[in-house]
C-alpha cells in the first residue's frame, strides 16, 4: 500500500524543493498586474507611430526636460545635505532631546506636497508671514517664492525624510567596532566619519538619492502650486486640456524612460564593494559620541528641518484654522472626504500587502530565473509616477475593462501598482530575518509547504506586513495625481478636496482638512518610527538570527 | 518498549516500522545516492550508501564540506536525489523519479541553530507537529515529551526566554513528539560551549535511548561521534569511507584519511617488511598488510598516535629518533612533540611528568610493543 502518497515529480530531479503551484500562480498574476500599465502605455503610444517624435517636439518637451532635470539635481543635493548630518547627529551623538528630535525629523513625511506648498507660499512669499515679521525690522522685500526656489524648498522638505530613514537604518545596523577600530588607530571623529562611516553608508545614500529623484520626478501638487512646470505637470495639463490623449501617453512614456535612467544611475553610484557586516554575533550598541560644547550646535542643525518642515507648516495651518473659526469662514466639508480617504487607503494597504506576500515568499525562498523576473516586474511601480499609472489605467479601462472605469477598484489597482514595491520591501526584510530552517522544521513535522506558509511564515512576517501596510496607507492618503485622474466623479478624498480649493488659492479653507490628513497619516508613521526602538522586536529578532554554516 | 506518549493511533496511521520486512531493509536505507545542486558540476554527495537499523544511533563524521549535511537533507527530503534510492521504513521516498515531500516522511529534525518557532511557546513548538489529536491529547503528549527532555515547567515560556541548552532540549522534544521514524540531528551541539556540550551529549543520548528513537547525528567532532554512537560512519569526500562501531573504526581504520578523522595522529612514511616497519623514528612492529605476500620492502604510511608511543632518553647519538621540541603538561599526562631528523613532527603522551626536557634527544618505541597500523603509501592516501 502506498502510505506516503508517492507521486512522480516529472522535473529533472536535482537540488532544492520546488515552490507550490498556488504560490507561483498568484505571484505571476501579481507581476502581470503590475506590468499592465506600462505594457498598455507602450501599446497606446505605438498607435502614434512615426508621429511620436513630432508629438514630443510639439509639446515643447525639451525645455521641460531641462527644467525637470535641474530641479532633480538641486533637490537631491539639498536633501542629502540635510539628511546625512541629521542622521549622523541623531544616531551617533548625544544632542539634547535626541530621541524626540529623531522622531520629529522624519515627520515631514506625513505632509502632502500640495499642503507643504500652500504653507510655503503663505510663509515665505513677498506678501507672506515672514515678510510681515521682517518688515518690522525694516528689512528688504523677500524675493519671489514661485518658481525654482519654492519648488526646490518644498521638495527638499518633502524628500529628505526618505533619505534620512535609509541612512539612519544603515547607521544603526553598522557594526560599531568598525568606527572604534578607526578611532583606535588615531583617527579623529571627523576623519572617522569621512573615511569609514561615509563609505559604509554610501549604498544608503545612493538608494536615498534615487528615492528623492523619483519623488521629485513624479511630484505633481507641489510643483504645480509653485508654478514650476516639470514633466509630470506638463502631462497633467495635456491630459486635462486636450481630448486627444495620445500626447499625454507619449509624454508619459518619455517620463518612464527618464525614471528608468535614474534607476540605472543608482547602480552606478552604489559602487561594487561589499557592505556586509564583517562580524557575526549580536550588534552592540555603540556609545554615543560626546559632542561637548557642540551639542547645542548639533541640536540646532537637527531642529532646523523640523522647524521648517513640520512646525511652521502645521503652525500655518493652525493659524488659518483658528482665524477661519473666529471669522466664521467657510471650511471644507470634512466627514465624507475623510471617510473616503480612510476607506480607500485601508483597502489599498490590505490589497497591496496581500499581493506582496506570494511575490516576497517566492523571491526570497525560491530563487530562480522566474522569481527574479517577477521581482523586477513588481518594482516597476517604484519608477512610475502616479500620473503615468493613472493615465494608462484610464486608457486600459476605457478600451478593455469598461466596468472598472469610474470605480474605486481602478483607483485601488493604481495604488497597488504604485506602492507594491514598498510593501514587498518591508516584507522582504522581515522574511530575510526568518531562518529558513524554521520552515523546514515545520515541514519536517508533517505540514505541507502551503500549510507551513500559513502557520509559520506568515505569522513571523507579520511585523513586516504591518510596516508595509502602514507605509502604503500613508502614501495612499497623500497621493494626489492618480487620485485626481481615477477617482469616480463626485468621489472626494481628503487630498483631492484640499487640492481643488488650494489650486484656486483658497488656502485658508483647506486648513481643517489638511490638519486632519496630517493627523491620520501621522498615526502609521508614528507606529513605524517607534517600532524602530522597540525592545521586544529586537529580542524576537535575536532568536531568528541566521547562523548559516550550511555545507554545499 | 513503547515510549509513554506513543498512542495506538500512530501505528496504523502511516508506516509500521516494526514489521519484519523493515528490519531486514533497515529503517533508513540509502543506496548509491547522488545529489547535486543546480549550477554545480560536482555532486555534493555521490555513491552514498547507508543502512540504519531500528533503534540504532549512527553518527556521520566528516569535515565541513564533505557533504554530511547534504546527506541529512536528502534523507529528510529537502534535496532531490539525482540518482540512487532513498528508502524510509522500506518505502521508496527518493530517487530520480520519485520524491516524497519532507512533510510526508515522518522524520524528526534537530537543526544546528534549532530553528524553533519564535512566535510560539515551548508547548506550542512541541505540539506543532501533532496532528489528528484533540487539544487535550496534544497537551498530554507534549507534556510527556517536555518532561522526557527535562523541561517540565517551562511549557509556557517563549523561546527567547530560554538558554541555548534549553532551546536544544526543546528542539529535541519537538522533533520527538510526533513519534518520528527516525531522528536526524545536524551538528546539534556546535552552538554550545564545550562543557555544556559534553553534558548535553550524554543527556541527549539518554533521551533518545529512552525514547527508543533511531537517530542519525551529523558532526565534525570525533569525540562526539565516538562517545555517543552505536556505529560511526566516517565520510570521505562525498561518500562514506568506513562504517562500524566506534571501537572498530578507531582500532582498524581502513585508510589514512579515516585515521586522521577519527583521532589525532601523525603519519610518517616507512618501509614495511614482514611485520616490521622501518622509519626515521625507529623500527617498530607493524600490523600485517593484507594483500600480496610481501617478499620485498613496501612503502607505507605509519600511523603514529600519541597514546600508542613511548619515548626514552637516547643513549648514543647513533640512535634513530628525534629531539623534544615541546612539552605540554596537561595534568593527567604530558604531551611531547618530537622533531624527527627529517623535520617531521610526531607526538607522544607520557604519564610520568619527570625526566625528559626540551631539546633532549630521545628514542621512540611503541607502547607495550604493540604493532602500529600501516597503510600502503599511494599518492593522496592521506587526503580527504
Amino acid at each position: 500500500m502506498n502510505f506516503l502518497g508517492v507521486k512522480s515529480t516529472g522535473w529533472k530531479s536535482s537540488g532544492k524543493q520546488r515552490p507550490p503551484a498556488l504560490l507561483i500562480t498568484s505571484a505571476v498574476f501579481v507581476a502581470i498586474a503590475a506590468l499592465l500599465p506600462v505594457v498598455y502605455l507602450i501599446a497606446r503610444s505605438a498607435e502614434a507611430g512615426s508621429d511620436l517624435l513630432d508629438i514630443v517636439l510639439q509639446a515643447n518637451a525639451l525645455p521641460v526636460f531641462g527644467r525637470t532635470f535641474l530641479l532633480i539635481i538641486l533637490v537631491t543635493f539639498f536633501s542629502l545635505l540635510v539628511a546625512i548630518p541629521v542622521a549622523w547627529l541623531t544616531v551617533k551623538t548625544d544632542i539634547p532631546l535626541g530621541r524626540a528630535l529623531s522622531v520629529a525629523s522624519v515627520l515631514p513625511l506625513v505632509i502632502p506636497s500640495f499642503v507643504m506648498a500652500t504653507t510655503v507660499i503663505e510663509m515665505y512669499s513677498p506678501k507672506g508671514i515672514l515678510q510681515g515679521w521682517l518688515s518690522v525690522f525694516g528689512l528688504s522685500r523677500l524675493s519671489e517664492i514661485y518658481g525654482l526656489t519654492g519648488a526646490t524648498l518644498v521638495l527638499v522638505l518633502m524628500t529628505y525624510p526618505y533619505a534620512l530613514l535609509m541612512i539612519r537604518g544603515t547607521l544603526r545596523r553598522m557594526d560599531p567596532a568598525l568606527e572604534e577600530a578607526a578611532r583606535a588607530m588615531g583617527y579623529g571623529a571627523f576623519r572617522t566619519f569621512i573615511t569609514v562611516t561615509l563609505p559604509l553608508i554610501r549604498p544608503a545614500i545612493a538608494a536615498g538619492s534615487l528615492l528623492i529623484a523619483l519623488y521629485t520626478l513624479s511630484d505633481f501638487g507641489g510643483v504645480a502650486l509653485l508654478r514650476y512646470q516639470t514633466f509630470t505637470s506638463t502631462i497633467m495639463i495635456q491630459y486635462e486640456s486636450s481630448l486627444d490623449r495620445t500626447v499625454a501617453a507619449v509624454l508619459s512614456l518619455v517620463l518612464v524612460a527618464f525614471a528608468v535612467f535614474l534607476l540605472l544611475g543608482e547602480g552606478f553610484i552604489r559602487g561594487s564593494g561589499a557592505y556586509h557586516r564583517s562580524t557575526v554575533g549580536a550588534v552592540r550598541r555603540a556609545r554615543r559620541i560626546d559632542l561637548g560644547r557642540w551639542r547645542w550646535i548639533g541640536f540646532l542643525v537637527v531642529l532646523l528641518p523640523v522647524l521648517v518642515g513640520l512646525i511652521i507648516p502645521v503652525g500655518v495651518l493652525g493659524h488659518w484654522l483658528v482665524r477661519g473659526l473666529l471669522h466664521d469662514q467657510e471650511l471644507l466639508p470634512l466627514l465624507i472626504p475623510a471617510r473616503n480617504s480612510l476607506y480607500v487607503s485601508l483597502v489599498a494597504a490590505l490589497v497591496t500587502v496581500i499581493a506582496a506576500l506570494p511575490v516576497t515568499i517566492l523571491v526570497v525562498r525560491f530563487k530562480s530565473r522566474l522569481s527574479r523576473l517577477i521581482d523586477r516586474s513588481t518594482y516597476i511601480g517604484f519608477g512610475l509616477p502616479g500620473v503615468v499609472v493613472a493615465l494608462s489605467l484610464v486608457f486600459f479601462a476605457i478600451n478593455v475593462a469598461l466596468p472598472l472605469y469610474q470605480s474605486i477598484w481602478l483607483l485601488v489597482f493604481a495604488y497597488g501598482v504604485l506602492f507594491l514595491p514598498t510593501s514587498v520591501g518591508a516584507l522582504r526584510s522581515s522574511l530575510m530575518q526568518v531562518n529558513p530552517r524554521i520552515e523546514e522544521a515545520a515541514q519536517g513535522l508533517g505540514k505541507s509547504q502551503l500549510r507551513v506558509f500559513f502557520s509559520v511564515t506568515i505569522p513571523l512576517v507579520m511585523p513586516g506586513a504591518f510596516a508595509g501596510g502602514a507605509m502604503v496607507f500613508l502614501l495612499t492618503m497623500k497621493e494626489l495625481p492618480a487620485t485626481l485622474i481615477l477617482s469616480p466623479i463626485g468621489y472626494r478624498t481628503l487630498s483631492t478636496s484640499i487640492w481643488s480649493s488650494a489650486s484656486e488659492a483658497f488656502f485658508a479653507k483647506t486648513a481643517a482638512a489638511a490638519l486632519l490628513l496630517i493627523l491620520v497619516a501621522g498615526v502609521p508613521t508614528a507606529y513605524l518610527t517607534l517600532r524602530g526602538y522597540g525592545s521586544s522586536s529586537e529580542k524576537l529578532n535575536q532568536t531568528l538570527t541566521v547562523t548559516s554554516n550550511e555545507e554545499s | 518498549m513503547k515510549a509513554p506518549w506513543r498512542g495506538s493511533r500512530s501505528e496504523n496511521r502511516t508506516l509500521n516500522t516494526n514489521s519484519p520486512s523493515s528490519v531486514a531493509s533497515g529503517v533508513i536505507h540509502l543506496e548509491s545516492v547522488e545529489c547535486s545542486y543546480p549550477g554545480s558540476e560536482i555532486p555534493a554527495i555521490s555513491d552514498f550508501s547507508l543502512l540504519v537499523q531500528p533503534g540504532e544511533f549512527i553518527s556521520i563524521l566528516g569535515r565541513s564540506g564533505a557533504g554530511k549535511t547534504t546527506a541529512l537533507r536528502v534523507i529528510a527530503g529537502f534535496e532531490h536525489v539525482t540518482s540512487g534510492y532513498v528508502r524510509i521504513g522500506g518505502q521508496l521516498v527518493g530517487s530520480s523519479f520519485v520524491h516524497i515531500t519532507p512533510d510526508q516522511r515522518r522524520i524528526g529534525l534537530v537543526f544546528q541553530d534549532y530553528a524553533l518557532f519564535p512566535h510560539l511557546s515551548v508547548a506550542g513548538n512541541v505540539e506543532f507537529g501533532l496532528k489528528g489529536y484533540s487539544t487535550f491529547e496534544k497537551r498530554v503528549r507534549a507534556a510527556a515529551v517536555v518532561d522526557l527532555v527535562g523541561m517540565g515547567g517551562y511549557e509556557s515560556r517563549f523561546i527567547h526566554e530560554l538558554s541555548g541548552g534549553q532551546q536544544q532540549r526543546v528542539a529535541i522534544a519537538r522533533a520527538l513528539a510526533p513519534d518520528p521514524i527516525a531522528l536526524l540531528m545536524d551538528e546539534p551541539f556546535s552552538n554550545l560551549d564545550k562543557q555544556l556540550r559534553t553534558v548535553l551529549r550524554r543527556d541527549v543520548k539518554n533521551i533518545v535511548t529512552e525514547a527508543g528513537a533511531t537517530t542519525i547525528l551529523v558532526t565534525h567532532d570525533r569525540e562526539e561521534a565516538l562517545a555517543t554512537s552505536d556505529r560511526v560512519a566516517v565520510m570521505g569526500d562525498r561518500s562514506i569511507e568506513q562504517i562500524g562501531t566506534p571501537e572498530e573504526v578507531y582500532l582498524n581504520p581502513v585508510s589514512a584519511a579515516v585515521a586522521k578523522l577519527i583521532g589525532p595522529c601523525e603519519l610518517i612514511s616507512g618501509s614495511y617488511r614482514a611485520g616490521l616497519v622501518e622509519t626515521e623514528a625507529g623500527t617498530f612492529p607493524a600490523r600485517e598488510l593484507t594483500g600480496d605476500a610481501l617478499s620485498e620492502p613496501k612503502q607505507v604510511l605509519v600511523l603514529m598516535r600519541a597514546s600508542e608511543l613511548e619515548i626514552n632518553a637516547a643513549k648514543g647519538t647513533e640512535d634513530r629518533g628525534g629531539i623534544i621540541e615541546l612539552r605540554e603538561f596537561e595534568g593527567e599526562f604530558s604531551e611531547y612533540t618530537i622533531r624527527l631528523d627529517s623535520g617531521a613532527l610526531i607526538r607522544v603522551r607520557r604519564r610520568a611528568a619527570e625526566g625528559l626536557s626540551k631539546g633532549q634527544r630521545v628514542v621512540v618505541q611503541t607502547r607495550n610493543n604493540l604493532p602500529l597500523i600501516v597503510f600502503p603509501n599511494v599518492p593522496g592516501a592521506s587526503e580527504i
